[in-house]
């Protein structure tokens, strides 16, 4: 099956006051139609602006994108004109934000700002595409969808408003969905039925999900596939099973030790302690070197991981080609699974 | 609560606030040194005492303090401000005939600095670090410091002789023939330099404000969803971002409505433009406190209405005050 | 792994962390905002211009003693036409303009700068009493705030100074009992803000008296909005200043650059040079102020400033 979304080799690097750093450093993914892809890792790693680049939205300036390719349905995204991406966002790929309380416009009514997604993508009068607000607010499970259609940001919890993004998002039954950690704004109890709603949602229109999360919680909970991003690059990729059962780089053990050990079978939780924290935190983009980015905060690091940056392959394959496998960016695993 | 509700309240707390002004005012007049008796006699060609107690009996002026400020209350409330010492004419009436060339500047002032300057500081936040936006920093910081007067002045000199485009005094032509129409365009071609004077104080202002306003907005959360949504870049500026980077800018702009009138005396004498500006001049260097009363209070008047349009205006624009009482 | 915990990583590339430990301690807000000051250009050019205006009113009084009423040539001589006599031409009665810049520019100054501070005295003690203690206090003086914001400032300070007799010290009380609601109503919030944080808590706790806490604790940390804001009621002062002598309000004793403008206005097609030239001399004043006040600003709000 050829991947609906593949990123290959994005570089992005942005403009700040130490001069140009890079943000991404040349990573790669697929996503897969109708699968859940989870991309993990600490705040400052890369992994929101991968989003923003697959929705075409990076800040420019400062950023820019100098180097690699998305292709959405055989098309590279990254080449398309401003005009194509307008169509494609929103349409095609859509996006649900971190903080529902501020990702909607407060003074347009929540009915409003999802019609207005429909009717730039759809052909349909205002009055069509009010209704088919409405009838989205009920597949999200709003109660009354026709009265909180005219409500306004302001007048809903937290939660509803994240159901009312993600009604926004689903509006013009898109193929890739991007969550960027969508349920980190919110309680846990409201956490669980947001999740509940996008498996519901997946099920019922076939879409992709991509999903931003800091959280390994969420990514046992939710995703197909994980990607574990560190420092602008992607470190470990596998199927979510295998990394969560079998975590080989040490950030990623790390990162699964930060899960509290409730309601997981602790297979994991065996070999490190529950909820041990990572020590220190993610460097300086700028400051880089030429070894692993994670190298001073490993507890297994030797001098060839300050020397030379450890490749993203299982034994010198590509890891595009390992698509089913996985793959892990370290020298450490690399040496234990020769051993 | 609703609206009708809120409005009601607002406007009792108006006329009270009116009608507070009225009296501070009036018993600062009275405990100013000079009496108006003598001053009055004075011009009317020498101040004997008979003369003297004649004018106090006739204009009320022998009567105990608190019962002339009784008197003029009751004045206030069933429209009669007194007459004028000087004038010989009921004061409503001298006012009434030059409120509404002062209300014209003043709103023509404040439509031309919000446009423009909205205007100036949308576009020069699309691009905070371009040379318009600098240009746009360095004209308001320009326009806040030149003293209005002047910049009128500059403008005349620019505009009798050189430039002779737009007439540098009055509001109508000498000797005015034609219809209704015609005659409004000759006073709008009037009003514009002293509008365009008291304007670009203001929109100096409005100008940096929406800068940073609508810089503030446009790294809204919500902005980015709505490009997220596949709206263009004017849309997304336009509709998502101006509507809520307007409102601080019109809570400003209600503010701003007593500074204009400051403003609007300034320009009014320059221009030589019929208003309230003179008559406030004159009545105050004649002590002609009728008259210096009711211009105080219809200056006083023209900002509380100004404020409660404001805040009207704010309700529509801004829906989280208008249903945020019944969740609070 | 403890081991790393305790030991923060640190590399030979990043010096940073280890160095800005005790250098950040040591130096202090204020002196760091002196720095960012003067690293903005447009504050020192405005306190270039500032200073260049005082240098030349200071000359213009103690070395050539200039006096403005003086005649010196026949009326309306325009700039240097007769530059030993009078090199910025003369008014309508011939008296020399650059007399009347290098004097005039005292009552402007003195009155702003006395207005300014009677300004934010005013504005500071009531809504430091406002915001502080909240409640009623705060009912009642922020409805006396609001009747004098529902004057026009300088309708008012017509009355003001004409009732009372013009001189400079009526104009400066004048300005300052009109323009004091803005900073009023900004040391109240700013109060409002502080007074729930918890270093007041602590010095309450402590059993500090209410002055000690207002004087002592919450204005320090209020000062820098306060400081901006006093600087730029500095500027819009002399605009009063000016205006009140434009029209013929201010100290009759006095030359003043507004007067000069003011008396001068009705010749403004014949002569240009007595209205442009005082009118230049205020705006580059009150433009010099705005630029040191925007440049406080920026220097106290860094973080708004890098946007």
């Amino acid at each position: 099956m050829d991947p609906l979304l593949s990123v290959r080799d994005l570089k992005v690097e942005f403009d700040t006051r130490h001069g140009r750093v890079t943000a991404l450093a040349g990573i790669s993914l697929d996503v897969m139609p109708g699968e859940t892809l989870g991309i993990v890792g600490e705040s400052g790693c890369g992994k929101s602006i991968t989003a923003l680049a697959m929705m075409g939205l990076i800040p420019n300036p400062p950023g820019h994108l100098t180097d690699g390719q998305i292709v959405f349905e055989g098309e590279d995204i990254t080449r398309a004109s401003p005009r194509r991406m307008r169509q494609l966002r929103g349409r095609d790929i859509s996006m649900i934000f971190q903080e529902p309380m501020t990702s909607l416009n407060p003074v347009f009514t929540a009915g409003d700002q999802i019609a207005e997604a429909i009717m730039l993508h759809q052909d349909v009068s205002k009055k069509e595409a009010w209704e088919e607000a409405v009838e989205l607010l009920r597949v999200v499970g709003i109660p009354e969808p026709r009265r909180r259609a005219a409500s306004y940001p302001h007048e809903m919890s937290g939660g509803m408003r994240q159901r009312v993004m993600i009604a926004m998002a689903i509006s013009c039954r898109p193929k890739v969905l991007i969550a960027d950690e969508p349920t980190t704004a919110l309680d846990v109890t409201v956490q669980a039925q947001i999740f509940d709603l996008m498996r519901d949602i997946q099920e019922k229109f076939g879409v992709a999900i991509v999903m931003i999360t800091h959280d390994m919680g969420a990514i046992a909970e939710m995703a197909d596939r994980v990607a574990v991003m560190y420092a602008g690059r992607v470190i470990e990729q596998g199927r979510a099973d295998d990394i969560l059962d079998d975590p080989r780089h040490p950030y990623t053990s790390g990162l699964i030790g930060c899960i509290p050990a409730l309601g997981r079978e602790a297979a994991s939780a065996e070999r490190l302690p529950p909820l041990a924290e990572i020590p220190g935190v993610v460097p300086p983009l700028h400051l880089l070197g030429a070894g692993c980015a994670f190298a001073d905060r490993c507890p297994l690091v030797h001098d060839r991981c300050r020397r030379e940056r450890p490749p993203l392959a299982p034994h010198g394959m590509a890891a595009q080609e390992f698509l089913g496998g996985h793959a892990v960016a370290c020298h450490a695993a690399e040496r234990e699974i020769a051993a | 609560m609703g609206a009708s509700g809120y409005i009601l309240r607002r406007l009792g707390y108006g006329v009270i606030l009116l009608l507070g002004v009225v009296v501070l005012n009036f018993l600062l007049i009275h405990a100013a040194p000079g009496d108006p008796a003598e001053v009055i006699a004075g011009e009317m060609g020498g101040a004997t005492q008979e003369m003297m107690d004649k004018i106090r009996a006739d204009y009320g002026l022998d009567k105990p303090l608190i019962v002339q400020l009784g008197l003029y209350l009751g004045g206030v409330v069933t429209g009669d401000l007194g007459e004028s010492y000087f004038f010989n004419q009921p004061v409503i009436e001298l006012i009434g005939a030059r409120i509404v060339p002062t209300i014209l500047l003043v709103v023509a002032a404040q439509m031309i600095a919000i446009t423009l300057g909205v205007g100036m500081g949308v576009l020069a936040a699309r691009r905070p670090q371009g040379a318009w936006s600098a240009f746009v920093s360095v004209f308001s910081t320009i326009g806040y410091a030149a003293p209005v007067f002047w910049t009128g002045l500059m403008l005349i000199i620019l505009f009798a002789s050189m430039l002779p485009l737009f007439p540098v005094e009055g509001m109508e032509s000498a000797r005015f023939s034609g219809g209704p129409i015609l005659y409004a365009l000759d006073v709008l071609h009037h009003l514009f330099l002293p509008a365009l004077t008291l304007g670009i104080i203001f929109l100096a202002q409005y100008a940096r404000l929406s800068r940073a306003s609508m810089i503030d907005v446009l790294g809204a959360d919500y902005v980015r969803t709505a490009r997220a949504k596949g709206l263009s870049e004017r849309k997304v500026t336009f509709k998502h971002a101006l509507r809520n980077a307007v409102l601080p800018i019109m809570t400003v702009a209600g503010i701003q409505f007593g500074n204009l009138i400051s403003g609007a005396l300034l320009v009014e004498t320059v221009f030589n433009w019929p208003g309230m500006g003179r008559l406030a001049f004159d009545s105050v260097l004649r002590r002609d406190y009728p008259t210096l009363l009711g211009v105080l209070f219809f200056a006083a008047l023209m900002v509380v209405v100004a404020n409660l349009l404001t805040d009207l205006g704010y309700r529509l624009a801004d829906p989280r005050i208008r249903t945020g009482g019944s969740r609070k | 792994m403890t081991d790393v915990a305790t030991n923060p990583p640190q590399t030979a590339a990043a010096p940073a962390p280890a160095a800005s430990g005790p250098a950040v301690e040591a130096v202090s807000p204020l002196r760091e905002s002196l720095g960012i000051f003067l690293k903005n250009r447009p504050a020192l050019v405005g306190t270039a211009i500032l200073a260049i205006i005082l240098l030349a009113l200071l000359y213009g009084t103690f070395f050539v003693t200039a006096d403005p009423y003086e005649i010196v040539w026949a009326p309306m001589t325009p700039p240097f036409e007769e530059p030993d006599y009078a090199l910025l031409g003369t008014d309508y009665l011939g008296r020399d303009i650059l007399a009347g810049l290098l004097t005039g520019g005292w009552p402007t100054l003195a009155v702003g700068a006395a207005a300014a501070l009677l300004t934010v005295g005013i504005g500071i003690l009531v809504g430091a009493l406002s915001g502080f203690f909240g409640g009623w206090v705060d009912d009642l003086l922020m409805r006396v705030t609001e009747f004098f914001q529902v004057l026009p400032a300088l309708l008012f300070a017509m009355v003001l100074v004409t009732l009372f007799s013009p001189s400079l010290a009526t104009i400066a009380i004048a300005i300052g009992v009109v323009s004091w609601p803005q900073t009023a109503r900004l040391t109240r919030a700013e109060f409002l803000r502080i007074r729930e944080l918890e270093y007041v808590a602590a010095a309450r706790s402590i059993g500090a008296k209410n002055s000690r806490i207002i004087f002592r604790v919450v204005l320090p940390n209020a000062l820098p909005p306060l400081i901006v804001s006093a600087t730029l009621t500095v500027g819009v002062a002399i605009l009063f200043e000016a205006g009140l002598s434009f029209l013929g309000l201010g100290d009759p004793n006095t030359m003043s650059w507004g007067l000069m403008i003011g008396q001068n206005r009705g010749y403004l097609l014949e002569a240009w040079w007595p209205v442009t030239l005082p009118g230049l001399a205020i705006f580059l004043t009150v433009f010099a102020i705005s630029l040191i006040g925007d440049g406080l600003n920026d220097a106290f709000n860094p973080k708004l400033r890098s946007r």
